[in-house]
């Protein structure tokens, strides 16, 4: 989330956004945790991020203490977290069978 | 049954320049290694391992070094030893390395591991020694090693001691 409507990240910048965070939080060697961005929509700022399961702890946390993105204020809300990218596309509460 | 546990490390310091000897100090030592937990662990790192985080012996002469830290996290800082590279003292940067000799949970079982390893590390250096003297003067300064009785020291020094 970006409060103050600016210029919009892309794909690279996104990565490096996030790889930035854990850096901060977790030094050289939350950098090094595998990160891949398995989809990204500039229009929604929002991303489907893909880790090891042992790096969950580090990357969402570093993303929760992420501030600032290029001096400006900023936010990760995570949406949903699920071991199967199958689950991601729908919220199983609201299924209606 | 609910204490605090802590992990002590001993290491040495190993370097090329001679001039180091003198600029190991317990600050700049201490100071060197939250600097390598800091880059290697980020801001979660350095604050996990900086809670009980001290330098509790320090011989500048043998570069020994024993470092002390919650048990929890002793990993984290084992972890960052080699990434320590340089001491810095007085504005004066020296590269060094630590070698990791030993990991224990009390000063005594590193102090045992300490005078074994100084024993073996005394006879390997006779062995390569070829000055003729060497030897001679080593075991001269040993026989003159004795214990010194000191006078008993007042009742205020004892309670500092013991509050220490």
């Amino acid at each position: 989330e970006l409060p103050d409507g600016g210029a919009r990240p892309n794909v690279a910048q996104f990565k490096q956004l996030v790889v930035s965070a854990l850096r901060e939080l977790h030094g050289e060697v939350g950098a090094a945790l595998p990160v891949d961005v398995l989809t990204y929509e500039e229009k929604t700022l929002s991303a489907i991020l893909r880790v090891i399961s042992s790096g969950l702890v580090k990357l969402w946390s570093a993303l929760t203490l992420l501030g600032f993105y290029q001096n400006r204020r900023c936010a990760f809300r995570v949406l949903q977290t699920s071991p199967f990218l199958l689950a991601l596309s729908g919220n199983s509460r609201e299924l209606v069978l | 049954m609910v204490r605090f546990k802590n992990r002590y490390v001993l290491c040495e310091v190993v370097s090329e320049d001679p001039r180091c000897r003198q600029c190991i100090e317990d600050r700049a030592v201490g100071l060197a290694v939250r600097d390598a937990i800091g880059r290697v662990h980020g801001d979660y790192g350095l604050a996990c391992c900086s809670i009980s985080f001290t330098v509790k012996y320090l011989n500048a002469y043998t570069g020994t070094v024993l470092l002390r830290c919650r048990k929890d996290f002793y990993r984290l800082l084992c972890s960052a030893l080699p990434f320590v590279r340089q001491l810095e003292s007085r504005n004066q940067r020296y590269p060094c390395a630590l070698h990791t000799l030993h990991v224990g949970g009390t000063i005594r079982t590193c102090q045992k591991f300490l005078i074994q390893y100084n024993r073996r590390q005394l006879l390997m250096l006779l062995q390569n020694c070829t000055n003729e003297e060497c030897p001679r003067c080593i075991q001269k300064s040993l026989l003159s090693c004795s214990l010194t009785e000191e006078q008993p020291p007042s009742g205020d020094e004892e309670d500092d001691d013991g509050i220490e």
